[in-house]
């Protein structure tokens, strides 16, 4: 993965436009840096969710990255990042957009889960602990 | 004495899903059939984008922002309802209050009198955590009244139609 913030976020934009929900990679990735101007949204416990409200996806998109040896997202307890959930949601979803990002913020909550995912040896098996976790 | 019927104060749980479109189709059957009042009540769920702030996904600004879409989300499902009511006769009287949203419901269902609580189909379950967090799933637990979980939505669709 990249190790700044603009390039984390756009690696894993470009991921999510492969799902073709994206309309304009660039409006998309301004909605998410304006969203982090305002306060980084890497959090505590090596999680960041960096987060979008847009006119520009015509679907909700979320990509996963994940980085072992952690990178620095300005966390709130300034120690690396290693899960980055990315989640573009079209402006006319946002109950939808809330009861994500509720299920990512609990589902981080376990510790158990955290270094599971980060351990995942690929990305068949992230998504696999992902399921897992939601049954 | 017997009550007059199975149900004179209905009230919808509306949350935007097709599930409570169908909870709304089939209290308008049955208040044709019976004349009982429906009550259609969305709730702004204020307390989970407060929670979102306090785990610092959401900052206060966003919060405000997400408050002003839920808002108008909820009036444009009550609007629906509500004109689907009117298309078969039904008066529904729509109500959108802010809170969490399992309390707001049993605490309005108390306050109305209502007798049914009607909603469409729960969420399978995804996880135990899901369980203690699923909003329908609460009110289904903690409702005081009878709670009628309304499936079989193509059924239903017929029968709506069917009304006069």
């Amino acid at each position: 993965m990249h190790r700044d913030k603009q390039g984390i976020i756009e690696e894993l934009l470009d991921l999510a436009m492969k799902t073709g929900k994206i309309k304009d990679r660039e409006a998309v990735l301004k909605s998410i840096m304006d969203r982090e101007q305002l306060m980084s949204t890497g959090l505590e416990k090596g999680i960041a969710i960096p987060h979008a409200k847009t006119m520009a996806a015509d679907g909700m998109v979320m990509a996963l990255g994940i980085s072992k040896e952690g990178l620095d997202f300005q966390s709130a307890d300034s120690q690396p990042s290693h899960l980055f959930f990315l989640l573009v949601a079209p402006s006319t979803a946002a109950g939808p957009n809330v009861q994500v990002l509720a299920q990512i913020a609990r589902l981080t909550m376990n510790t158990a889960f955290r270094d599971s995912l980060k351990d995942a040896a690929s990305p068949k098996a992230a998504f696999d602990i992902i399921s897992k976790a939601e049954k | 004495m017997l009550p007059e019927g199975p149900a004179k104060k209905i009230l919808i749980f509306v949350d935007g899903s097709e599930g409570c479109v169908t909870a709304a189709q089939y209290s308008i059957a049955l208040s044709k059939k019976t004349g009982a009042d429906v009550t259609a009540l969305y709730v702004v769920n204020v307390h989970l984008l407060d929670e979102l702030v306090k785990a610092r996904i959401f900052v206060k600004i966003e919060e405000m922002d997400y408050e002003q879409d839920l808002e108008q989300d909820g009036k444009r499902y009550l609007n629906y309802i509500a004109e689907l009511g009117k298309a078969k006769g039904v008066e529904i009287r729509t109500e959108l209050i802010k809170g969490v949203v399992s309390k707001s419901v049993v605490d309005k269902i108390q306050e109305m009198g209502a007798d049914l609580l009607v909603m469409g189909e729960l969420d399978p379950v995804l996880s135990r955590t899901d369980t203690f967090h699923d909003e329908a799933e609460l009110i289904f637990r903690k409702a005081k009244c009878s709670v009628l979980i309304v499936k079989n939505a193509d059924y239903i669709e017929r029968l709506y139609n069917a009304l006069e």
